[in-house]
């Protein structure tokens, strides 16, 4: 399902779901950031340095519901440290001088780590991850400026349905992980431990605690396919 | 949100993504073990990441019209569907149930 060729460039089938994912994710999350910030210069100028919607959203949530400006920080970072796991995972994985590497570990989001992450090689690794930040850039630009300047035309976009996009593409990505057992197993115990510390937890924290998940499937035997 | 506020989100948020990519891989490389643990950070933490898109609701958890249209995407993707096929019946499945 990753959707990957030969060539190591995915499906453009793939990349273009990529690209409209993040189209709906950048309409959704901006109109609220702006509704937040009024200000269109300061939402498109957030949209490109901070790079995550989900610290944006934390950071938003935390004040709308009266939170500290502090507190709110503190989310928006707690909800952007899993970028800082993907990127350890992915540079492993690449072979690269400092720049790229640099500028890899800034674009480091859940589908381009995800979609490189399968790849076999260094070169298809970094391929691979380039080509799908490439498309989650585009979609996510059109998705900023749509959201900001078309937002109260299209209103809630969730009636839509948008808001189910970004899992069911995330859940597209990492299936072919999820077709073995260690990553099966990665995966149900990460997610479950996530829901279950939702309701409790301070925002963030039950991502950061679901890299559980990856230390309980150590010990799950790697299938043999993956030891040769 | 201010422009002090939003450059210390960014700043923040690139510290944490630079500190993975140089101090996690070196760890990752140093320590044996944690080079396997790499390769499954993603599928712990992404399905981390749709737990909570798909089952939050503020600080609590629901089952909806949103959780529907994930699980029409899981069948989907299970039947080996293409993404853009996934996607669209999610967003599809959500807005008809919330009709």
């Amino acid at each position: 399902m990753s959707g990957t060729s030969t060539s190591a460039r995915p499906e453009w089938g793939t990349l273009i779901g990529i690209g409209l994912t993040f189209f709906a994710i950048g309409v959704t999350v901006n109109v609220l950031v702006y509704e937040h910030v009024g200000s269109a210069v300061k939402t498109i100028a957030a949209a490109g340095i901070v790079l995550s919607a989900t610290s944006e959203l934390a950071y938003v949530a935390v004040r709308d519901v009266g939170g500290s400006v502090l507190a709110a920080l503190i989310a928006g970072w707690v909800v952007a440290s899993r970028f800082g796991l993907l990127a350890a995972s992915l540079g492993t994985r690449i072979q690269v001088g400092h720049l790229q590497r640099s500028c890899a570990a800034l674009n480091c989001l859940d589908p381009n780590v995800g979609v490189a992450m399968q790849q076999a090689t260094p070169k298809g690794v970094i391929t691979a991850f380039w080509w799908v930040t490439g498309a989650l850039h585009l979609g996510w630009w059109c998705g900023t400026f749509t959201g900001v300047f078309l937002g109260n035309i299209i209103g809630d976009a969730n009636r839509l349905g948008l808001d189910a996009v970004f899992p069911a593409l995330l859940l597209a990505i990492i299936a072919n992980l999820l077709r073995q057992k260690p990553g099966l197993i990665a995966a149900l115990v990460g997610g479950g431990l996530c829901a279950a510390l939702l309701p409790i937890a301070p925002a963030g924290t039950p991502i950061i605690l679901s890299l559980t998940g990856a230390v309980v499937a150590l010990k799950v035997p790697e299938p043999k396919a993956a030891l040769s | 949100m201010t422009w002090t506020i939003i450059i210390l989100l960014a700043v923040g948020v690139a510290s944490l993504r630079l500190l993975g990519m140089y101090g996690g891989t070196a760890l990752v490389r140093r320590v044996p073990m944690f080079e396997r643990l790499g390769s499954l950070i993603p599928a712990a933490v992404v399905s981390a990441v749709i737990a909570q898109l798909t089952f939050a609701s503020g600080k609590s958890l629901t089952i909806d019209a949103r959780s529907a249209g994930v699980a029409v995407a899981a069948v989907l993707i299970w039947r080996r569907a293409p993404i853009i096929v996934v996607i669209l019946a999610a967003a599809a499945t959500t807005a008809l149930l919330r009709l």
